[in-house]
C-alpha cells in the first residue's frame, strides 16, 4: 500500500482529483481492515451465534436442535433464575446510588481548598488501580469469619462475631466491596467535570446573593450532568455484567442469595448445557440494547 | 468553589478525609499484612498487626506453587495483546480520523458498540468459537479474544488524541513527499506518544487483571495466568490466605507501579470518559 501511494501524491498534480481520494479511500478500508475483521469474529459473530444457540438444546459435543423458547420458559421457573434477576437489580441499584452519592461528595470535597489535594487524590485512586481479582481476593479475606479483619475488629469492640457472608449479609458485603473497587473512576470523572465549570459563574451568582446551595443546585449540577449521564450509563452496563465481585468473594452463594446472571451463565456453561447457558446471558439482551443504543449515541456526539 | 473554607468546615472536611483514608487504605494495608503471616498466626493469635512477619508465603508460592510460572503466563499474554491491539488500534484510530471513504461513520459505530459489549455477554458463543479455532487451551486464543475488549478503547481514545492534532502538520510533511503512512510513523505517532502510553497501560492491566475467559479457556495447570492460579487457591476447602495474599501482592505491585509512573497519561485517558471496571 505504501509504495504506490507515495507516487500518487506527486502525480496527482497532473491527474483528476479523483485518484488521489480514491487511494486515501483504499488505504482508510485497508488501515481499518484488522481491527474489523477482529471485532466480526469476536464480537459481532459470537453476539449473534449466542443469540441463535439460546434457541436450541446445544451441549458440549452436539449441535442442538432448534426448540423455540424451551430454554427461557425452563429458566423462568428456576428459582436460581428468579433469584438472579433479583439480586443483579439489586446489586445494581444500591453500588450505583452508593457511587452516586458518595462519588459526588467526595469530588466536591477534593475540590475545595484543602491541604495536600493532590495527595489525597492519588489515595482515592487507588483501589481503581488494584486489580479487581486482587481487590474482590481481599475483601473476601477481610470478610472471612476466620482471620477476617472486620471480625477481630467486631470482636475486640465487643459486638461478636458476626458473619459477613451469611445468607441475609452476603449481598451487603458484596454491595460494598464493589462499590470500594468502582467509586475512584466516579470520583475522578466528577472531578474532572467540577474542575471545567468557570469560576465567573460562581463568583456573579454569588454577587446576585445565591447561596452555596443555590451555586450547586443551578451552575453545578446542570454543567456536570452530561457527565454524569456517561458514567451512570457506562458504570451501569459493566456493573450489571460483573463477574469477579460476586465470583470471588461469595460464588453467588449461600444458597443464591447473591447469585446474579454472569455467574449463573457461568454455572451453566460448567454443566455443558451451552444452549442454556447461553440463554442466561440472552435474557439480559434487550436491557444491554437499550444501554448501548444509547450508549453509542451519547459517545459518538462527543 | 475554591471558596474559603470556615473552621468548622475545615474540621468536617478533614475528618471525612481522615475516614476515607482509613476505608481506602485498610484493605490494603490488611492483604500485605496477612501476606506476611504463617496460617497458625493467622488464625492462632488473630491481630491487626503483621505478627511474626515472615517471606515464608512468598518463597513457598514461588517454590511449591510454581508461581513463576504464572507470572510468565500473565507476562506473555498481556505484553502480546498490548503490542497486537496497540498496532491495529493505531492503524484505526487513523484512518477514521484522517481518511475519507464510505461507511466510516459504521465503522465508528461498530467499534463503540463493541466497547460497551461486556465479556460476560459473549463468553459462551466465544468458547464455542475458540474451540472450533483450535485456540483452546493455549496462550494465543486468550490473547485474541482480549482484543474483544482491548482494541475498541484503545481505537476510541486514539481518535480522540489524533483529533487534538492539527491537519497542518501532516500536510506540510506530505507536501515534501512524504507518503500517508510514513507521515503516520514518523510525525504523527511522536505527537500521540502520550496516547499510546494510556493505551498501552489500560491494555496491559485489562489482560493481565482478566479472569473469566482465562478461567474458560484455560485449562492446563501450566498455562494459567495469575487471576487464576490465585482463584484455584480459594476454591479449595482450606483457605490458604497467607499464599493467596502472597500472590495478590505480587499481581498488583506491578500494576500500581505502571500506573504510578504514567499516571499522567492514565488520568487523561480516564478524563476522555473511559476504561471499563
Amino acid at each position: 500500500m505504501a509504495e504506490p501511494a507515495a507516487l500518487s501524491t506527486r502525480a496527482s498534480a497532473k491527474k483528476p482529483r479523483i485518484t488521489l481520494r480514491r487511494r486515501n479511500s483504499l488505504l482508510g478500508y485497508a488501515l481499518v481492515a484488522p481491527i474489523i475483521l477482529c471485532l466480526l469474529v469476536l464480537v459481532v459473530y459470537p453476539f449473534i451465534f449466542g443469540v441463535a444457540i439460546s434457541f436450541t438444546d446445544r451441549e458440549v459435543g452436539t449441535e442442538g436442535n432448534f426448540i423455540g423458547l424451551a430454554n427461557f420458559i425452563y429458566l423462568s421457573k428456576v428459582p436460581s433464575f428468579q433469584k438472579s434477576i433479583i439480586n443483579t437489580i439489586v446489586l445494581v441499584f444500591w453500588v450505583q446510588l452508593l457511587k452516586l452519592v458518595l462519588g459526588l461528595s467526595i469530588a466536591i470535597l477534593l475540590n475545595q481548598a484543602i491541604r495536600g489535594r493532590k495527595l489525597w487524590r492519588g489515595m482515592v485512586l487507588l483501589p481503581w488501580a488494584m486489580p479487581a481479582f486482587v481487590a474482590y481476593l481481599t475483601w473476601q479475606l477481610l470478610y472471612a469469619p476466620q482471620g477476617g479483619a472486620f471480625n477481630l475488629i467486631s470482636v475486640g469492640l465487643g459486638f461478636g462475631k458476626i458473619d459477613f457472608l451469611s445468607k441475609d449479609l452476603a449481598m451487603p458485603s458484596v454491595i460494598f466491596a464493589t462499590f470500594w473497587r468502582g467509586f475512584p473512576f466516579w470520583v475522578i470523572s466528577f472531578l474532572a467535570a467540577l474542575q471545567s465549570v468557570s469560576q465567573e459563574l460562581y463568583e456573579a451568582a454569588a454577587i446576585d446573593g445565591a447561596n452555596a446551595w443555590q451555586r450547586f443546585r443551578h451552575i453545578t449540577i446542570p454543567a456536570i450532568l452530561p457527565v454524569v449521564l456517561v458514567v451512570v450509563l457506562l458504570s451501569t452496563i459493566w456493573t450489571t455484567n460483573g463477574f469477579e465481585n460476586v465470583w470471588l468473594i461469595t460464588q453467588g452463594g449461600p444458597s443464591d442469595a447473591t447469585m446474579t446472571f454472569p455467574v449463573l451463565a457461568y454455572f451453566g456453561m460448567q454443566t455443558m448445557r451451552i444452549g442454556e447457558a447461553a440463554a442466561v446471558s440472552v435474557t439480559l439482551l434487550p436491557i444491554f440494547a437499550i444501554m448501548a443504543f444509547v450508549g453509542v449515541k451519547v459517545l459518538e456526539r462527543d | 468553589m475554591l471558596n474559603k473554607l470556615t473552621a468548622g468546615q475545615k474540621i468536617f472536611a478533614y475528618a471525612c478525609l481522615l475516614l476515607l483514608a482509613i476505608v481506602i487504605v485498610f484493605p490494603i494495608y490488611y492483604m500485605v499484612t496477612v501476606s506476611l503471616k504463617l496460617p497458625r498466626d493467622i488464625y492462632r493469635v488473630p491481630s491487626l498487626l503483621p505478627v511474626n512477619p515472615t517471606l515464608k508465603n512468598y518463597t513457598d508460592l514461588i517454590t511449591k506453587q510454581d508461581f513463576l510460572l504464572n507470572i510468565r503466563n500473565s507476562l506473555i499474554v498481556a505484553t502480546a495483546a498490548t503490542v497486537v491491539s496497540v498496532f491495529i488500534s493505531t492503524l484505526a484510530a487513523y484512518s477514521l480520523t484522517r481518511l475519507q471513504y464510505r461507511g466510516r461513520s459504521w465503522v465508528g459505530r461498530l467499534i463503540l458498540f463493541s466497547y460497551l459489549t461486556p465479556a460476560a455477554l459473549l463468553f459462551i458463543p466465544l468458547a464455542v468459537i475458540i474451540n472450533r479455532l483450535q485456540l483452546g487451551n493455549t496462550l494465543h486464543g486468550l490473547i485474541f479474544t482480549y482484543l474483544t475488549f482491548a482494541a475498541p478503547l484503545s481505537t476510541w481514545l486514539l481518535m480522540g488524541f489524533f483529533r487534538g492534532v492539527p491537519v497542518d502538520l501532516e500536510e506540510a510533511a506530505m507536501v515534501d513527499g512524504a507518503t500517508r503512512l510514513v507521515s503516520l510513523f514518523r510525525i504523527l505517532l511522536p505527537v500521540i506518544a502520550p496516547g499510546i502510553v494510556a493505551v498501552s497501560v489500560f491494555t496491559f492491566t485489562g489482560a493481565w487483571n482478566e479472569l473469566l475467559l482465562a478461567m474458560i479457556f484455560i485449562t492446563s495447570k501450566d498455562l494459567r495466568t495469575i487471576p487464576v492460579a490465585l482463584q484455584y487457591l480459594i476454591t479449595g476447602d482450606v483457605f490458604r490466605w497467607g499464599l493467596i495474599m502472597a500472590g495478590a501482592v505480587m499481581a498488583a505491585v506491578p500494576i500500581m507501579l505502571l500506573y504510578y509512573l504514567s499516571q499522567r497519561f492514565v488520568v487523561a485517558g480516564i478524563g476522555a470518559g473511559a476504561v471499563k471496571t
